[in-house]
């Protein structure tokens, strides 16, 4: 009962701020004090960023007085492609308003996505979009996946010194995000600049720590003249450069791709990760939740075009996702590059 | 001669004798490959396995299975590094034996349910292994353990070398890990009480009837499981210093598979922590054989692995087989009999 009663008023709500949209121009300015619950849906509990991702949701929430509820819900690592279409089927039951989503799930949570979206609940994912697209409303992409090609090339080359070899040791062979960046960096390398830089190899260490450890150390032995090992996640970062070090091959092998400042200082310090990139999980937070906030209360409509407020970030307007056609997104934008100089004021 | 082998040590050398076709099977497929770097290589990254294989290992023997296993490693690599990080005087062995007490005290828990409880070991195992992870995420509250706050004795442990032999270098984790399996191996084999694990694992009610308590028996398989799971969490925090909550996802299976594809009877009963260590080493060696060889794909690696680990337990299967076959032909034969070893 109290869940139709919501839905009336949200419906009542929208009817009436759609009407103010039309009239008020451009950009949307969201109406805060709404009561909508939302699901904040990470790729599994207990990693860092999500914990970041989530703070920056909270600081929207409280900034924009959702009366309603901001649940963190997660499943567990060893279990995270189930509970992942578990918890988006829960959510759509319960009546949510919007689930945010970091997909590890694939397509196969296309099903659980597309009824959550029948039963009234807004999908809107963040960090890892839906592959095909189906089942979301829009993808809040951290950066321009086609940004991260170039930004990867160029600490390959500065770290190089211009030419040599290079190998990236990725996730998963089926990780969404990781596939689209590598095969955005294969793009970049087709540049002029880069044309002295060779891509040897990819190897994939299933973001965890031990696999991807021993992976790093069977592509230096596999290529010996290797200079490079760009790894696009934070898991392969890490265990790469710790394996150099390891193995006392710092100066001959850098390390570099996304990693966690608080996780790297050590390595870029000693000069076996020199450089590496990472945007803001809080900022991602904090935009996806305005995103989901406007669709749940139907301020917003999802359409490609619309441009609307999301507090502190600006305006923001949604557009077709390049690496996607027929599918939508909201482009965050920039991240940071970290070396020597910023490693350390950023990890504490 | 052939005849006089208990079959124990066969399996070994038919393990051995795979171990052997699988390198020379690569060296002839990946350039730069028989050399003390992969004996480096391969013998620091078993170490951590060996060591969960072997606990595994003892459970399997009893009839039971140890599906947590992995969950305990992480566990016990974070709450380890969580407690150096903030108290970073602790000496070592102190800082070891916490580990190793911390896995038991897992062990009990699952040892608990199995032998006293009577509920099937897969699922108790299934159920904590969920359970563990889970205290883990909330034990975290996502933080990371990360190597810049270990102190510099733990992190330099795993890779000292204490001796090396031509390019071989021994390090120090799998000097470790060796030491422990042929304790545990001499203890299997030599000492009465221990014995009790293959009594309970291949005939409980004749155990039973003979008086031993196959209760505690079980009990006692999972606490060591546990402890020797927690070793390997100590070494899991030394060697990869940065621990998030996925750490030792998915050891339990790799155990079980390094115990099956080293001749450990998965019904119980049979097999020996040698046994599980010589898996361990073809395993790893096939996997990290793959990475390099450039006819087979990522996509395919998992298959290939999958495909070699099957070939390998069935060519030891059939390889046994054969073996009992003409022996007991060859006793049939012979006028005076053999006393089987």
């Amino acid at each position: 009962m109290k869940n139709i009663f919501k839905l009336t008023a949200a419906a009542a709500l929208s009817l009436g701020t759609a009407g103010a949209t039309l009239a008020g121009g451009h950009s949307v300015s969201l109406t805060p004090g709404e009561d909508i619950n939302m699901v904040l849906l990470p790729k599994f509990l207990g990693i860092l960023v999500f914990d970041q991702a989530n703070e920056g949701a909270q600081e929207a929430h409280a900034e924009l007085g959702n009366t309603g509820e901001l649940l963190f819900v997660g499943p567990t690592p060893e279990n995270s492609t189930a509970g992942q279409i578990e918890i988006m089927t829960t959510s759509a039951t319960q009546g949510q308003g919007a689930v945010m989503l970091s997909n590890n799930a694939g397509d196969q949570i296309v099903p659980s996505a597309v009824a959550a979206q029948a039963a009234g609940t807004r999908v809107v994912t963040w960090d890892s979009p839906i592959p095909s697209g189906e089942g979301e409303d829009v993808f809040v992409a951290q950066v321009d996946f086609g940004s991260i090609g170039t930004v990867m090339a160029d600490m390959a080359h500065s770290i190089l010194g211009g030419s040599g070899q290079m190998a990236v040791l990725s996730a998963t062979p089926d990780a969404a995000n990781q596939n689209a960046w590598i095969a955005a960096m294969e793009d970049a390398l087709k540049g002029e600049k880069y044309s002295n830089i060779e891509l040897v190899d990819i190897v994939y260490g299933d973001d965890q720590a031990e696999v991807s450890y021993n992976r790093a150390l069977a592509l230096v032995d596999k290529h010996p003249n290797l200079g490079v090992i760009m790894s696009p996640t934070t898991v392969g970062i890490q265990a790469a450069a710790k394996a150099m070090q390891d193995e006392g091959m710092c100066g001959q092998v850098g390390v570099s791709g996304l990693g966690l400042p608080s996780e790297m200082v050590s390595y870029t310090m000693n000069g076996c990760a020199p450089e590496f990139a990472l945007w803001d999980f809080r900022d991602l937070g904090y935009l996806t939740y305005y995103t989901a906030y406007g669709l749940a209360s139907g301020q917003m409509k999802g359409e490609i075009g619309e441009t609307f407020n999301a507090g502190r970030m600006g305006d923001f307007t949604i557009e077709e996702d390049p690496g996607r056609p027929g599918s939508s997104r909201i482009l965050m934008g920039d991240f940071t590059v970290y070396n020597s100089e910023n490693v350390e004021a950023a990890s504490k | 001669m052939l005849s006089r082998i208990p079959p124990q040590t066969l399996r070994i050398l038919a393990l051995l004798f795979v171990l052997v076709a699988v390198l020379l099977f690569f060296s002839t497929q990946v350039p730069n490959y028989l050399n003390g770097r992969l004996f480096n290589r391969i013998s620091s990254s078993v170490a951590i396995m060996a060591l969960i294989a072997c606990g595994q290992t003892l459970v399997i023997l009893t009839r039971n299975i140890d599906l947590s296993i992995g969950s305990v490693v992480g566990f016990v690599a974070f709450a380890t590094g969580s407690l150096i990080t903030h108290s970073p005087d602790i000496p070592p062995l102190v800082l070891a034996a916490y580990s190793i007490l911390l896995g038991a005290c897992f062990g009990v828990v699952n040892g608990f349910f199995v032998a006293y409880a009577r509920v099937p070991s897969i699922i108790v195992t299934l159920g904590t292994m969920a359970l563990f992870r889970s205290a883990l995420v909330e034990y975290s509250d996502a933080k990371s353990i990360t190597t810049n706050n270990l102190p510099t004795w733990l992190v330099e442990f795993p890779n000292t070398q204490l001796f090396t032999i031509g390019t071989f270098q021994f390090r120090a984790a799998f000097v470790v890990a060796i030491l422990v399996v042929i304790a545990v191996h001499i203890t299997l084999s030599r000492v009465r009480p221990a014995r009790k694990l293959y009594a309970v694992g291949s005939n409980p009610e004749a155990a039973e009837m003979s008086g031993i308590n196959s209760k505690l028996v079980i009990f006692f398989a999972f606490v060591l499981a546990g402890a020797l799971a927690g070793l390997a969490g100590f070494m899991f925090l030394a060697r990869f210093g940065t621990i998030t909550v996925v750490a030792g996802l998915g050891f339990e299976l790799k155990s079980v598979a390094a115990a099956v594809v080293g001749g450990v009877n998965i019904f119980g009963g049979s097999g020996s922590v040698i046994g599980a260590l010589i898996g361990t080493v073809l395993i790893d060696l096939i996997d990290m054989s793959l990475v390099r060889w450039q006819l087979v794909s990522e996509f395919w690696r998992e298959a290939v692995l999958g495909s070699l680990i099957l070939l390998s337990v069935a060519a030891d299967a059939v390889l046994m087989r054969r073996l009992v076959k003409w022996r007991v032909s060859r006793e049939k034969k012979d006028a005076k009999p053999e006393v089987q070893a």
